[in-house]
């Protein structure tokens, strides 16, 4: 965090220098190195370059089709959950809900954010197959099909619009009600002020968004992998299957550096978007709420409607996950039971162990490093700074089975033979998650204007009590906000990290899933129960830390991004 | 005065000691917490493919026997034989334990094996046992038909007893079995249908290619499709009888039956890795799995595999089931041979064809 500070010196200060060289430096380690390895495996053959296995991807049709699927599926899943995100961060912002529905809604939406990969899928396995709760128990429909399309894109929406929610919402809470207010006070309409004023402002928070989720789906490898069926191959499904399946790992880095393109694609598009015009709420963020009702009474009910079925829908999830825990063997058995949880307090406590030591290791220094980066793209110009945002964002963007085996290729031989170690995963989770506290670092000094931190120069105030008193309480935010996205990350993902766990150490998701795998539904639903109390007991101290920092001028749940 | 200044600094300099010190214990856990850990001083490490709850009380009965410890985690065949082709130069297990035949040829191919022939070697047939000792069967595990009850009483069929009545139209959309890409048990399923078609390809593809309309989903791993089957929400799948028997014994209503023209097994096998660390440890263990000692409690623990060494007998609930039964012997030399080139026709001409 101090090292931040530096950057508001004037130019040719020398540790400036040295924290963008130290940067760079873990970035070639822990990004640009491992996908080189694995780059060098995709163009090599028994040491020589070749370019048959590219040549050969390029030309399949199958691979092709599942490069098609994979940018309609992220597209389709980046809209509709960044509109729901939207609709529910808007929601909570805009409408005078009670404070206890707020939060209700806060709590559905975090709750598949938090959740271990594959609850979602099999939830909706279990809800809309030929015999699912839903389809057949309750609509009564004779052979309907849970897999393809349309829950593939349902459940990813509904897995990642958290993203989008967490990511707007501060924004819409903090966009200038000045501007609002003087938008009414000249005669503006709702939705005159509504289209011209408030979605302007949030139209970088939405390329934002839009971009997080296009980039969660195109990585994602479990949902598909679960849901997708036979008609719908995806990359990552299709890498990873290359690789574990086929003992392929040339083909499955080929595969996936399919997926660079659209990625960087995304990348550079957002940035174009947001760079055509200045956001800046010229006060900073400000603090006060919207004192009038800006929302007509019936949109406002329709809102609620929409965003209460939604979080029904996911309570009801979740009630379905609580309930295969506590019973002796779902859809057999519905005896109550406290078994499966004996089961992972016994035989699962290295697992569990192993992954808070992990998670609690990795939280911290992916806040500081998320909030370095964002600082430093956000706010200092040196050359190769775009540079520097791009590599920062590579693990962030490629799929976790693509960085997994990279890491294991690269790692599991000198100079750096960390293979079996924690600190293989731990540097996993701080350089792939880490973008989170980065972005809302940026997004964050997007809306404060450059001269708040000269007026404070100018006032006589040195770099540090400028830093202290000016730009700290205001990416205070974006650092917890890496610190809990680093933190849930380490405690629910699985993609990259499958590769990396090992004798030594290992994860409660990769117990979760082989628990699936061996049927046993029970302890994987109970393993699943435990994280996300886990999580929620430690993105609530965050926030109850985060609201004490903030000496209360900011209301703390708003800002748990 | 001068005094005072004197102990404010004895004070500031003994707290900046304590400082000190406990930067260096947090440094040094850390440094413990970062490396691996502190080994006991005689363990074997094994990527286990039998899952958690078949190969626990194994591990924990050898741990019992040997007075050695075992550190194991689970990994599917195809994970387990990735990590450890990638570990290749520095190999972190000792062990591969368990898993269908075809994973460890695939391994062979790769030569992460290094070659042991245990005791119990020259006591076991031809089809257990690699003619190097570079692997050894623990335990063989037959293909069979598994089917909802509820299902078939729906649809007024008896359990399917032919590979043909699966092509029921009554099974449309409603069957589930693993992909080929990533499960053991789909390979030896499809060497089972070429087995059962002579080995004349073009039919046993076509025959596959029917099948498919049936297909609800290829489930990832072999025993994916068992709870769907128990559930109802598929009608019938293909698995390895241990899963299959495992799903029954949880008390979903499901039926076994077998093919009248007969169907493959695949044995389950244990072999030591070339460059591990602590060889003799893994040696031990070989010795003790091919070995009665640990085949003998199979049965016990309920486990439905069938026991490799000829001197232990299977659990007489499980004999009852297979009797009766025709199983087919697949040639794995045959079969390692075609094994890449069979999966990838599968892929083109039946996972793809929609």
């Amino acid at each position: 965090m101090k090292y931040a500070a530096i950057g508001l010196r004037l130019r040719g200060d020398p540790l400036r220098w040295v924290v963008i060289a130290g940067i760079w430096l873990l970035l070639f380690l822990f990004v640009l190195y491992p996908l080189g390895c694995l780059i060098a495996r995709a163009f090599t053959d028994q040491g020589g370059v070749t370019f048959a296995s590219v040549a050969a991807t390029l030309t399949n049709p199958n691979h092709l089709r599942a490069l098609r699927n994979s940018l309609i599926l992220a597209t389709l899943v980046g809209a509709i959950g960044t509109l729901a995100g939207f609709l529910f961060a808007f929601t909570a912002e805009r409408t005078d809900l009670t404070h206890r529905v707020r939060r209700l809604l806060d709590f559905a939406a975090l709750l598949p954010l938090i959740s271990p990969p594959f609850t979602t899928s099999i939830a909706f396995v279990f809800s809309f197959g030929p015999k699912g709760l839903i389809t057949h128990d309750l609509l009564g429909l004779q052979n309907a099909q849970v897999y393809g399309w349309n829950s593939t894109v349902a459940a990813e929406a509904l897995t990642y619009f958290p993203l989008a929610f967490l990511a707007l919402r501060p924004l819409i809470a903090s966009i200038g009600n000045d501007l609002e207010e003087a938008a009414y006070s000249l005669g503006g309409s709702r939705w005159q002020v509504f289209r011209t004023v408030t979605l302007p402002l949030c139209l970088p928070g939405i390329a934002n968004a839009f971009l997080l989720l296009f980039a969660a789906s195109l990585a994602d490898f479990a949902t598909p992998l679960i849901l997708a069926g036979n008609n719908l191959p995806v990359l990552p499904t299709d890498a990873f299957l290359q690789i574990t399946g086929m003992f392929d790992l040339k083909g499955g880095a080929v595969l996936s550096l399919l997926l660079l393109v659209p990625a960087a694609l995304v990348f550079f598009t957002q940035r174009w978007l947001t760079g055509r015009r200045s956001y800046v709420t010229i006060t900073g963020k400000g603090g006060a709420r919207p004192q009038a009702a800006k929302v007509a009474r019936w949109l406002r009910c329709l809102l609620w409607a929409a965003c209460i079925g939604l979080a029904a829908f996911i309570g009801y999830l979740y009630a379905l996950l609580v309930y295969a825990s506590s019973v002796v063997a779902f859809g057999a058995n519905s005896a109550p039971t406290l078994e499966h949880y004996r089961v992972i307090f016994t035989e699962g406590i290295p697992a569990i162990k192993d992954t808070l030591i992990i998670a609690l290791i990795s939280m911290p220094l992916g806040g500081l490093y998320g909030v370095v980066v964002g600082y430093l793209v956000g706010r200092m110009r040196f050359a190769g700074r775009q540079a520097l945002e791009l590599v920062s964002m590579i693990n962030y963007a490629l799929p976790g089975t693509i960085v997994g085996i990279g890491y294991l290729i690269a790692f599991n031989d000198e100079p750096l033979a960390i293979t079996g170690t924690a600190a293989i995963i731990i540097a996993c989770y701080v350089f792939r998650y880490s973008p989170t506290g980065t972005r809302t670092t940026v997004a964050l000094l997007a809306q404060v204007d450059r001269s708040i931190e000269e007026a404070s120069f100018s006032l006589g105030a040195g770099t540090l009590t400028t830093f202290r008193r000016v730009m700290l309480p205001l990416i205070l935010p974006a650092f917890f906000a890496g610190l809990g996205a680093v933190f849930i990350r380490a405690m629910t993902a699985i993609s990259a990290t499958i590769f990396l766990v090992s004798i030594n150490w290992t994860l409660i998701t990769v117990r979760i899933l082989e628990n699936m795998t061996e049927l046993s539904l029970g302890p994987a639903a109970a393993f699943s129960v435990f994280v996300i109390a886990v999580v929620v007991v430690v993105t609530s101290v965050l926030d109850l830390v985060l609201g004490r920092m903030m000496g209360g001028t900011l209301q703390p749940s708003a800002l748990r991004t | 005065m001068a005094g005072k200044q004197a102990t404010a600094g004895r004070t500031v300099g003994r707290a900046r000691q304590d400082r000190l010190t406990r930067r260096a214990f947090v440094a040094s856990s850390l440094a413990t917490l970062l490396t691996a850990r502190a080994k006991a001083a005689d363990t074997v490490k094994a990527y286990s493919i039998w899952p958690e709850n078949y190969a626990r009380p194994m591990m924990e009965a050898f741990e019992k026997a040997s007075g050695i410890h075992v550190n194991f985690i689970r990994f599917s065949s195809g994970e387990a034989l990735a990590r450890v082709v990638a570990e290749k130069n520095n190999p972190q297990v000792d062990v591969l334990f368990g898993g269908p035949v075809e994973t460890f040829t695939a391994g062979q191919g790769q030569g992460v094996f290094e070659a042991y022939k245990p005791a119990a070697w020259s006591e076991l047939p031809a089809r257990f046992k690699d003619a190097n000792g570079l692997w050894t069967a623990i335990a063989d595990d037959p293909l069979v038909f598994m089917s909802n009850t509820q299902f078939l009483a729906q649809h007024n069929l008896y359990a399917p007893a032919s590979w043909d009545d699966l092509l029921d139209p009554a099974y449309s959309g409603m069957i589930q079995m693993a992909d080929a890409r990533t499960s053991g048990t789909a390979v030896t399923r499809i060497f089972s249908i070429l087995q059962v078609h002579d080995r004349n390809e073009d039919e046993a593809f076509a025959y596959m290619k029917k099948l498919r309309k049936n297909v609800q989903v290829y489930t990832k791993s072999g025993g994916g499709g068992t709870l769907p089957v128990g559930l109802g929400q598929a009608g019938a799948g293909i698995f390895f009888i241990v899963d299959a028997l495992f799903t029954r014994q949880k008390g979903y209503d499901v039926q076994i039956s077998f093919p009248r023209e007969g169907i493959g097994s695949a044995a389950e096998c244990i072999a030591l890795i070339k460059g591990a660390k602590n060889p003799d440890a893994g040696r031990k263990l070989i010795d003790w799995a091919t070995s009665p000692a640990m085949q003998s409690l199979l049965a016990p623990n309920k486990i439905n595999f069938i026991p490799a060494h000829p001197a232990v007998k299977p659990d007489p609930a499980l004999a009852a089931v297979l009797a009766g039964a025709k199983i087919i012997e697949i040639d794995d030399t045959w079969a390692g041979a075609n094994r890449q080139r069979i999966i990838e026709r599968w892929i083109a001409e039946v996972l793809n064809a929609s």
